[in-house]
């Protein structure tokens, strides 16, 4: 588990590439939205022993990626979080499935395996998906898509208040630990005995920060009404790049190269 | 332009917080709200624009002729038709009045990071103008001005968890000038900001050309800032007059600071 | 334990997020009936940073070593109610989602279902209501956390393990799964819930009207929660049969969309299988570019395509042989290139860029 400190850092880290300004963050969020939603579900939809079949879908992270001028390093440390499950889950399935495929260089190859890497591979592409979506596309801007696409905005107010103060009560939570293991002596974790304390004074001042929030939301004429944001016209260079993404992500499922 | 006549406010609990308190403030005029920790500042500041209902007393807002708009373009104004009403709260008061209240009265929290509860500084500043309905092409011309005015135009995209506290507490005031209020409450500005930008906003804050009721522990930053003084001690006035009585030791003392 | 997308077959996933839309469709109209939804919000907002913050305090365990964290999911029904703390835990979902890569976007829904829906919407009013409601005590608190922590802990890990199966990517083997999961579920269930309870007692005796007012919040969580969960578990069956009726082995959907396509070009003109760039290549490579695009042979054609064309992947765990149609070290060797020659395309990408703005940068 990653402490506060490097979780904060994550989040800036992902925010200034959002702030980014190459075409890719040009795009419509819209477009940008479709596009990673079909290429996920597309890559999804490979069955377990499709590990060749899904690897042209490599060229859409690497390209994406170079156009948008991401760092490789940052975007792949990323996918290591989701690693542990998939790793789980691909392994049982190596174990348990050794109907053996083919030979390369003598070795046997099992099914097993390679249905292990086909779920390391579609992982990989899922993630670098959402990634590079969020790497691109500040959040105010899919917040903004979504209200124009009528999702309800009580949730979408939500959504952006928890992201927002996620930042300001990881650095809370932080310094708290700080001032903690500075009294305790103790390297890293807490002791559990404390935690009923230590969590509840946490939850009892973000509560007292939801109050003044809300006052200062008031003093700004906030209300539940719908306001719907300015619409931000699709373009047809914004169409197009969608479809240079969905058209051969679907094509190559649907018709079998090889 | 704001008259404040024997107000009285409760916490929850039931603790009386402000006690019988009254005061005005001319148009353009600058006041600095002291008084030691717990005396009721910010309680006053809330209750000024309704968060806090008063439970005794009314605080009425009135457009003088020479209010800060008015001053500039007073023909335009009048052309226009454009005198606001007289504003009254009281115990009874409705929520179309006290949305029209908190239009012209803003109110700059002591910490930043409870005023700016959006994504991004621009959406931020938005926030006030498209709640109230202003129209987009407005309030993008509102958000400019508000954040050029400040000299943080290069604020604009970036979120809020990368600013420095300096650059905080602008963007904060940015959010309310967006509105174009006619009166600004601030609570405790100078809180977390080191000395040279202690300066650089007591300069912005005198230039701003709205009526102002600034509550502070800092003495050096009221004495630039402000002409008047407004010394309150548990929830009631003990001295309201110029501002000498920022250097007077003893009535300080005697206020508990 | 989020769900990734690559476990999921999009039957599954995108059943679960048709419900979890739904449920969150249903939790925002409950909020905006109460009548303090305005002040509602915020909390909520608040709420959800403070579960991702708190999720970052490790504590040891004693007497084991090791160290755990907080999940959320009841303690904050505890202090909001089931519905608020459900829209906390779902933004907060999305937040590790998008930005922290932990649990798929596809996958949303299934982690919305397993963390939110089970420990808010069913756990909390079904379990932990019913335990505590009749008198305010420490010891009913602890007992009422303790239990529903780790029910809904054991439940979460349950559903993930049926998402994976119905999803058929991976071979679980039930049995031994089963036997391996709950009780170290069980074991974190019960620890979380002590730490639960632990917090929500030193709320209660700081802010009693804290906890109490959840409770008390009648509107908010009394009969029309069992009416939301009663919603939710029928729209579950219902997109779940829905779907999975659409992934049966008939031809359907996509697939014969496709298939009728196919024939109906391959009938009207012989030239268009130039259409479909896999039946050309494939011509090529038999050696008669021109001639071989006979109707006959394209309806063939098509006919194996749609065999190929398991948009949706059959739920059977045994293999059939016959749709690893790459599976053979010559392909292994081409996905290899591919990976090389993509990754060869980004940098040379990259690296013109790069050039261009060292260019730009010289000139200014």
């Amino acid at each position: 588990m990653p402490d506060a400190g490097a979780r904060v850092r994550e989040l800036r880290a992902l925010e200034s590439l959002a702030a980014g300004r190459t075409a890719v963050h040009r795009l419509h969020p819209l477009a940008k939205l479709v596009a990673s939603l079909v290429f996920i579900v597309t890559v999804a939809s490979y069955g377990r022993y499709d590990f060749i079949r899904a690897a042209p879908y490599l060229f859409y992270p690497f390209i994406m990626m170079a156009l948008s001028e991401s760092p490789y390093k940052l975007l792949l440390s990323r996918v290591l979080i989701a690693l542990p499950f998939c790793l789980f889950a691909g392994i049982t399935n190596a174990i348990l499935d050794t109907t053996a495929a083919f030979t390369l260089g003598g070795v046997t190859v099992s099914l097993g395996i390679v249905s292990l890497a086909t779920i390391m591979l579609k992982m990989y592409l899922c993630v670098m998906a959402a990634l590079i979506l969020v790497a691109t596309t500040p959040l105010t801007e899919l917040t903004a898509q979504l209200r124009r696409m009528r999702a309800p905005s009580v949730f979408v107010m939500v959504f952006e208040m928890t992201y927002r103060y996620v930042g300001v009560l990881l650095e809370e939570v932080r310094s708290m630990i700080i001032a903690y293991r500075l009294r305790s002596g103790k390297k890293k974790a807490l002791e559990m005995k404390h935690m009923g304390s230590f969590a509840g004074h946490l939850l009892l001042r973000g509560f007292d920060r939801a109050e003044r929030v809300h006052a200062a939301m008031c003093c700004r004429g906030y209300s539940l009404k719908h306001i719907p944001p300015a619409r931000r016209r699709i373009k047809p260079s914004d169409i197009i790049v969608m479809l240079i993404v969905c058209v051969p992500s679907v094509l190559l499922r649907v018709v079998p190269l090889y | 332009m704001l008259r404040v006549s024997n107000l009285s406010v409760e916490y929850a609990d039931g603790t009386r917080a402000i006690e019988d308190l009254s005061f005005s403030i001319e148009a353009g005029e600058s006041v600095a709200l002291i008084g030691a920790n717990g005396a009721g500042k910010t309680t006053l500041l809330l209750a000024i624009v309704g968060v806090l209902p008063p439970i005794a007393g009314e605080i009425s807002l009135h457009s003088s002729a020479a209010g800060p708009d008015e001053q500039k373009n007073a023909p335009a104004q009048a052309a226009r038709g454009a005198v606001k009403p007289e504003l009254v709260l009281t115990q009874r008061t409705g929520k179309d009045t006290l949305r029209e209240l908190r239009a012209r009265v803003g109110v700059v929290f002591q910490n930043p990071d409870d005023q700016l509860f959006m994504p991004g500084i621009y959406e931020d500043v938005a926030f006030g103008p498209r709640s109230f309905g202003i129209e987009e092409a407005e309030t993008v011309q509102r958000v400019d001005a508000a954040l050029s005015s400040l000299g943080i135009a290069h604020l604009a995209d970036r979120s809020p968890l990368k600013l420095s506290g300096g650059e905080k507490r602008l963007a904060a005031i940015a959010t309310v000038l967006a509105m174009k209020p006619d009166l600004l409450l601030f609570d405790e500005p100078t809180a977390y900001l080191d000395p040279r930008a202690k300066r650089n906003l007591a300069q912005i804050v005198s230039g701003l050309p709205q009526g102002k009721l600034i509550a502070t522990h800092d003495m050096a930053f009221a004495a630039e800032t402000c002409s008047r003084v407004l010394l309150i001690r548990e929830g009631s006035v003990m001295e309201d007059g110029p501002r000498d009585i920022l250097f007077n030791a003893r009535k300080l003392e005697a206020a508990g600071l | 334990m989020h769900m990734a997308d690559a476990l999921l077959s999009p039957v599954v996933a995108l059943a679960a997020d048709a419900v979890g839309v739904a449920a969150v469709g249903i939790s925002v109209a409950r909020v905006k009936k109460d009548e303090f939804s305005e002040k509602k919000v915020p909390l909520i907002g608040v709420a959800g940073a403070l579960v991702f913050a708190g999720q970052m305090i490790n504590f040891t365990i004693p007497g084991t070593g090791s160290s755990g964290h907080i999940g959320g999911g009841i303690l904050l029904a505890g202090l909001l109610g089931g519905v608020p703390a459900f829209l906390s835990m779902t933004a907060v979902l999305i937040i590790q989602c998008l930005f922290f890569a932990d649990g798929g976007l596809l996958a949303l829904g299934c982690n919305i279902f397993n963390l939110g829906v089970i420990p808010c919407l069913l756990v909390y009013p079904l379990v932990f209501k019913p335990i505590f409601r009749t008198a305010v005590s420490y010891r009913r608190l602890s007992a009422a956390s303790v239990i529903s922590a780790t029910a809904a802990l054991v439940l979460g890990a349950s559903c993930v393990v049926l998402q994976v199966m119905l999803s058929g990517v991976a071979q679980l083997p039930v049995g031994t799964f089963t036997a391996l999961m709950l009780p170290i579920h069980l074991v974190i269930g019960i620890v979380e819930g002590i730490v639960t309870a632990a917090v929500l007692c030193f709320v209660h005796r700081a802010r009693p009207e804290v906890v109490t007012a959840s409770l008390a919040g009648g509107k908010l969580d009394g009969i029309p929660v069992k009416k939301t969960v009663a919603a939710i578990a029928v729209l579950a069956v219902l997109a779940g049969g829905a779907l999975s009726l659409l992934a049966s082995k008939n031809p359907d959907g996509l697939e014969w969309a496709v298939e009728g396509t196919l024939e109906k070009t391959a009938a009207e003109a012989p030239g268009a299988a130039a259409v479909v760039p896999g039946a050309a290549q494939a011509d090529e490579q038999s050696g008669h570019p021109e001639e071989s695009s006979t109707a006959g042979a394209l309806h063939v054609r098509a006919a194996g395509i749609r065999d190929a064309t398991a948009v949706l992947p059959d739920y059977s765990f045994s293999y059939d042989g016959e749709n690893a149609a790459g599976t053979s070290a010559s392909g292994l060797i081409g996905a290899a290139i591919t990976f090389v020659v993509a990754g060869a395309a980004g940098l040379s990408i990259s690296l013109v860029k790069k050039r261009k703005r060292e260019a730009a940068g010289a000139d200014a």
